[in-house]
């Protein structure tokens, strides 16, 4: 990891932003351009350049989840756009063709945003996270946008953030005050899906140590085996996935897991193909889905999602598993139930989410 | 436009292997004989003189070669002037076609590629594409660009329409066994355009898993089998290839599709009833066609369906099997 660009492109407008200027410090040797707005034709599209924007749009919104398949009422604060952790799968492989990383530097227009909208509904449980459009540690070393997050989210008594990452950079969650309101989480595989599919990622054995350390310091614990894929002897590597999570964490630490195989607009297959040639996840047999994407044939799913949840439960049995974008004809063959019986899967996370 | 001479030429000043400015491809058309056999030529062709001392043609090679094919000399000809750089005289060759005809995929490919040892990508598009109807986009462009490297029977294929571009662009990254392999099935066998797109991503899926050779699948003895069955109508057979394939691309599907059809068959339901999945049996909602004649018929058959909708047998149609 370490992402360390080659160059700087800055809109003049954020110039004078914190965030900026903590970069600036930190990459005194990077050689940094200075637009007033960046267009298409101003910035080499190579993946070596960080841009710093002025972000125009709404810093939070709902995950875009379909009507199709039960959706958690995840919310997700947007601090920047595309990702170099490499993953064969990523949908922002298709819904951000440029591949440079790209931050918002208004950040005083992003804190203004968060605070009316949890001001806007007090008595509702905000679950918000940030590691939807980019992994929320990937550039942490160099934004220290967690040292801001963190404390904020700790005042505030609805609200919980949730740090989503592949990476294993959480040094600087060790001394913030946290009062249980953010959850890191890891994305789960596999190591020999890991070095195929996730290859600039952190290994399983470093992400499970990064988790045991945040366990330490009193956070709690969130793992997303999404998405789950199939491979020869599936089974065995995500067992082996579960034990060595379960020598690493206390699972009584763990504020939700969820399950979600591997699912993707057709848009996206042409683009895997031609960028990660050596992959190998497009062979499985997959169907169209209701929303569109593509998705495992459901006999499958079921099988995976019933085998996992049964060797995690297996560990401890209170833990709060739950199944992403999926129906409910699905949930009751995998899990037993269907959240939307008992209060919706939304009630479901909320109770989960605060301390 | 360059200041031209007009000249009288023999065929053999011609240099009919010099193709640096032919972008034209594909048989040459009935009528142009016929006219050039009535009215001889009526527009001259335009050509430039080499270093070596030969004329390279610029425009009207279809023109030429029909009155070579026809044995009418001297030709009246354009000579443009010597110094006239290259990229100007292929420039001249594509307006010059691009002006009275629509060109084909072939010659699409030509246009670009030829194009583009002397323009960068985004002039080329900007230029080029649109008057060829295509959509300006970086992405086509590259797949015409290496549409030219195909094999000539394929070419001709695609110049004559015979093979869509479509299709062409799939078969293009392919090995050559494995392209030639789907291309004589295509020739062999009558499928759509979108068909035939689909069956190359199947097949090289199918490839990819089993870890085999397109070519091999394609020659699988159950396809060999299906190709060889002549007695059959060719249209059938290109739609079992198609089933085959499906089925092994997706074999859980259709093993659901199997177990689906023997289960319903085993609850036997009322006549004039059927019971429907969801498509690929994705989603909780299935249905119910009921066909009836008469109110009594309608109840009949319904209290026959409660008492199989409260049966195991029933509610197993409905899980997966894991």
């Amino acid at each position: 990891m370490n992402y360390r660009p080659e160059r700087l492109l800055i809109e003049k407008p954020v110039s004078e932003s914190r965030l900026v200027q903590r970069i600036l410090a930190a990459m005194k040797d990077i050689p940094v351009d200075w637009v007033d707005r960046l267009k298409d034709n101003t910035t080499s599209k190579n993946g070596k350049v960080l841009e710093i924007v002025k972000f125009q749009g709404r810093f939070i919104k709902p995950c875009p989840g379909t009507r199709f398949y039960t959706c958690c009422g995840y919310q997700i604060l947007n601090l920047g756009f595309q990702c170099s952790l490499g993953c064969t799968y990523c949908i922002l492989q298709s819904y951000f063709p440029n591949p440079n990383l790209r931050l918002f530097g208004n950040l005083e227009d992003m804190w203004q945003q968060l605070e009316e909208h949890l001001q806007s509904s007090p008595r509702r449980v905000h679950r918000i996270g940030t590691g939807e459009f980019t992994d929320s540690l990937l550039l942490d070393p160099l934004t220290r946008m967690s040292e801001e997050l963190v404390p904020f989210f700790a005042a505030k008594p609805n609200a919980v953030l949730e740090l989503k990452t592949k990476t294993a950079q959480v040094d600087l969650l060790k001394s913030l005050h946290h009062r249980g309101h953010t959850i890191v989480a890891w994305s789960l595989n596999p190591p020999s899906l890991i070095a195929r599919e996730e290859a600039d990622t952190a290994t399983l054995e470093e992400r499970l140590e990064a988790a045991r350390r945040c366990q330490e310091w009193g956070y709690r614990l969130a793992f997303h085996f999404d998405p789950l894929l199939v491979y020869p002897n599936w089974q065995k590597g995500y067992r082996d996935v579960v034990d060595h999570l379960s020598s690493m964490v206390d699972p009584g630490g763990i504020a939700w897991i969820s399950l979600g195989t591997l699912r993707f607009m057709p848009s996206l297959k042409p683009i895997i193909r031609r960028n990660h040639p050596k992959s190998t996840i497009l062979e499985e047999e997959f169907i169209p889905g209701l929303d569109g994407k593509m998705r495992y044939f459901r006999d499958l799913r079921v099988e995976m999602y019933g085998y996992l949840s049964r060797m995690l439960r297996n560990w401890h049995k209170d833990l709060c598993v739950y199944l992403c974008m999926e129906s409910s004809d699905i949930w009751h063959e995998s899990l037993g139930f269907d959240p939307a019986e008992c209060g919706g899967l939304s009630d479901m996370l909320d109770g989960q989410a605060l301390p | 436009m360059p200041t031209t001479k007009f000249r009288f030429i023999q065929f053999a000043e011609v240099d009919w292997n010099d193709a640096v400015c032919l972008i034209t491809y594909g048989p040459l058309p009935d009528k142009l004989f016929l006219s050039i056999k009535a009215v001889g030529l009526l527009q001259k062709p335009l050509l430039q003189r080499k270093e070596n001392g030969l004329f390279r043609i610029i425009c009207g090679s279809r023109r030429l070669a029909v009155s070579r094919e026809l044995g009418l000399q001297p030709l009246p000809c354009q000579i443009l002037p010597d110094s006239l750089p290259l990229h100007t005289c292929l420039r001249m060759a594509i307006y010059d076609n691009l002006a009275h005809r629509r060109l084909n995929p072939v010659e699409k490919s030509l246009v670009l590629t030829k194009m583009a040892d002397h323009m960068d990508k985004s002039k080329l598009i900007e230029e080029f594409m649109s008057p060829l109807d295509l959509e300006p986009s970086v992405i086509l462009l590259e797949r015409y660009e290496k549409l030219v490297q195909l094999e000539p029977f394929i070419l001709d294929s695609l110049a004559s329409g015979r093979l869509n571009e479509r299709v062409a662009f799939a078969l293009t990254p392919l090995e050559q066994t494995d392209r030639l392999a789907l291309f004589q099935l295509f020739q062999e066998l009558p499928f759509s355009v979108s068909v035939e797109e689909e069956l190359v991503e199947m097949v090289v899926e199918i490839g990819r898993r089993q870890g085999i050779g397109l070519a091999e699948v394609i020659n699988l003895r159950e396809i060999r089998e299906i190709r060889q069955a002549n007695t059959r109508p060719a249209r059938q057979r290109a739609q079992d290839i198609r089933r085959y394939l499906q089925a092994l691309r997706s074999p859980r599907l259709t093993a659901r599709k199997e177990r689906f059809a023997k289960e319903v068959h085993d609850l036997g339901l009322p006549a004039g009833v059927r019971l429907v999945p969801p498509p690929h049996f994705e989603g909780p909602r299935w249905s119910l066609e009921c066909a009836f004649e008469r109110g009594d018929e309608l109840a009949a058959r319904l209290r026959h369906l409660a008492e199989l909708a409260d049966r195991g047998e029933f509610q197993r149609v409905m899980k997966s099997v894991c």
